[in-house]
């Protein structure tokens, strides 16, 4: 549905002999129909001008990017037929009522005047904006301002929802009627949506690209991202010689630094490791901690591994760099495979 | 350009919709009815025998009020066309539907000539007011009202062009009142140079002043007609350019 390869976008001066800002550069990805990708990143990452590129509303510096078959390039008429777009501000014009809003974008859209009517209606049943079609849109609250943009986005049964930030700048409440909404939709179009919320992206997405400074980082399912979840370190709770367990986990390999607490007769023991380790690492290593402190004659009561939540992946995936990882060639060459 | 249609509906809603339009009529209709007024009387009082011209070219040629209400009408009208949308953002989603520039372009210009001839409109019934004490030459109101419709479509067209130029109305507006007042001071210069000089051709050329006299008489020069045509081309050319490029840029 869509296709995106090196796609390069440069604001500014220079166009593509350099200078300027580099907001997207060589961006590879592709979403097949059916899809909903959630396209995450922190903000300023190029999320939406990427976006923006797709739904034809910027020119890209270099690359090519196809929509539903059509090249964005030469054929930006087309493809523009095919995508119901939702821009981050939701721009709606204030002095307009929600039916005749709507109905101005299904014209505009080409929806023949016959179905005109059922298109709009159908569109706004949707998103639950049936109960203000009559009034004037400078009057809604932003809850509503951002279901008509949803609306909007929809009414011309495109195969095709860009829809940026859709749950931005809502509450708690909201956030979860659009994300059913948009959990909905996800049966009829292919939806590619954009949000710098992990949540967001496990509660309506079946498959999530992050990107961060215009780069792809990872491309996955959410459980492909979560096996990237790492661990520092384990809390072990024990009873018997403190000084044995102790010195029993230091000898092991891989542990950084065993610290204590002693709360009665059993000992709080918190190890680091010597970096983080994913997942399958960190079985095994408690594994042979558990072993060595029951072979310093001690018992075990209590095992806690530590592990990074999916925010920190996110963190570390976007920020890059400090946290190098050796380990991490098998998931990194997954990542490009998708691209 | 099937999306010439509902744009240019849209247009129309939103300006209508707005007290500026409303204020902008009532004003245009003030001044213009009060000139009549003071016209007709002043023809009652001084008889036939003390003017050569007629009502209808005292109205709309030999007058300072023609530019004056021009001046303070095209700016205001023309000033939100593009600078609003740009500055709220709807450009964004009005860009990305199925819609081409030249249509975005011309259904936006449409809807301010349409604004702009509806305006117009009423003071048609004057010429009728008139020609229940007197003759109206209705070839010569005919051009005139050609006149009128063609200085303000080249205005129009700037006007747009400078609004699609900032997102800034405020500054559309500037920009557009300084190229309305540039052409008329222009045009003014051919009463201050020397006949002969270029200068004097050009101003000559460009002068609304003169222009409108033609008109008012009932004199339609395809010179004119050239030079309005080209002010309302041009303007719109660029504009389609513009827009283009700070979409494609």
């Amino acid at each position: 549905m869509i296709s995106v390869q090196k796609l390069v976008k440069r604001y500014g001066r220079g166009g593509s002999g350099g200078g300027g800002e580099l907001a997207v550069d060589e961006l590879s990805f592709e979403v097949a129909r059916g899809e909903v990708v959630g396209f995450l990143g922190p903000n300023g990452a190029g999320k939406s001008t990427t976006l923006r590129i797709l739904a034809g509303f910027l020119g890209m510096t270099r690359g090519s990017v196809t929509v539903a078959g059509h090249d964005i390039r030469d054929a930006s008429f087309e493809a523009r037929q095919r995508i119901g777009y939702m821009p981050e501000a939701v721009p709606l014009y204030p002095e307009m009522r929600v039916v005749e809003y709507l109905s101005f974008r299904a014209e505009l859209k080409r929806v023949a005047r016959a179905r005109r009517a059922a298109y709009v209606d159908d569109a706004m049943a949707k998103v639950n904006v049936t109960d203000v079609a009559n009034v004037v849109i400078g009057h809604l609250s932003k809850g509503y301002k951002q279901r008509v943009g949803l609306a909007d986005a929809l009414v011309a049964r495109p195969p095709l929802l860009i829809l940026d930030e859709p749950t931005a700048g809502l509450d708690p409440n909201q956030i979860r009627e659009v994300r059913e909404v948009i959990r909905g939709l996800g049966k009829e179009h292919t939806v590619l949506l954009s949000t710098h919320i992990l949540s967001e992206v496990e509660a309506s997405c079946g498959r999530v690209l992050v990107i961060a400074k215009g780069k792809l980082v990872a491309d996955g399912t959410m459980e492909e991202l979560a096996r990237k979840r790492r661990s520092s370190g384990a809390n072990l709770v024990v009873r018997g010689d403190l000084e044995m367990a102790r010195s029993a986990l230091q000898a092991l390999d891989g542990v950084a630094s065993v610290t204590s607490t002693t709360t009665g007769e059993s000992h709080d023991l918190r190890l680091l490791w010597a970096r983080a380790i994913d997942d399958s690492a960190r079985l095994r290593a408690t594994e042979q901690a558990v072993s060595a402190v029951v072979r310093a004659g001690c018992l075990v009561r209590e095992v806690r591994p530590e592990r990074s939540s999916l925010e920190q992946v996110f963190a570390e995936l976007t920020l890059g760099g400090e946290h190098a990882r050796e380990d991490d060639v098998e998931s990194s060459e997954a990542a490009n495979e998708g691209s | 350009m099937k999306s010439f249609w509902p744009i240019y509906k849209r247009e129309l809603f939103a300006f209508f919709v707005t007290p500026l339009a409303w204020v902008l009529i009532t004003v245009f209709l003030l001044v213009q009815g009060m000139h009549f007024f003071l016209l007709v009387e002043n023809f009652a009082n001084a008889g036939s025998a003390a003017s050569d011209q007629t009502p209808v070219q005292a109205f709309f040629g030999n007058t300072i009020l023609l530019y004056l209400v021009l001046f303070l009408l095209v700016p205001p009208m023309t000033m939100r066309l593009f600078a609003e949308e740009r500055h709220s953002g709807t450009i964004e989603s009005l860009m990305t539907a199925p819609v081409s520039s030249p249509a975005v372009v011309l259904a936006k210009y449409a809807s301010v000539l349409t604004a702009y001839g509806a305006m117009w409109a009423p003071t048609a019934l004057y010429l009728v007011i008139l020609q229940r004490s007197s003759d109206v030459d209705w070839g010569a109101a005919a051009s005139a009202y050609l006149g009128v419709f063609l200085v303000g479509a080249g205005y129009l067209a700037f006007g747009l062009l400078m609004s699609a130029l900032t997102s800034s109305q405020f500054l559309a507006l500037v920009l557009t009142a300084l190229v309305v007042l540039g052409l008329f001071i222009l045009g003014v210069g051919e009463f201050v140079t020397r006949d002969g000089t270029p200068m004097h051709t050009v101003a000559s050329y460009v002068s609304a002043w003169a222009h409108m006299n033609d008109f008012a008489s009932g004199i339609v020069d395809s010179r004119r007609l050239v030079f309005y045509g080209s002010c309302i081309v041009l303007p719109l050319f660029v504009t389609v350019r513009a827009v283009d490029a700070w979409r494609w840029g």
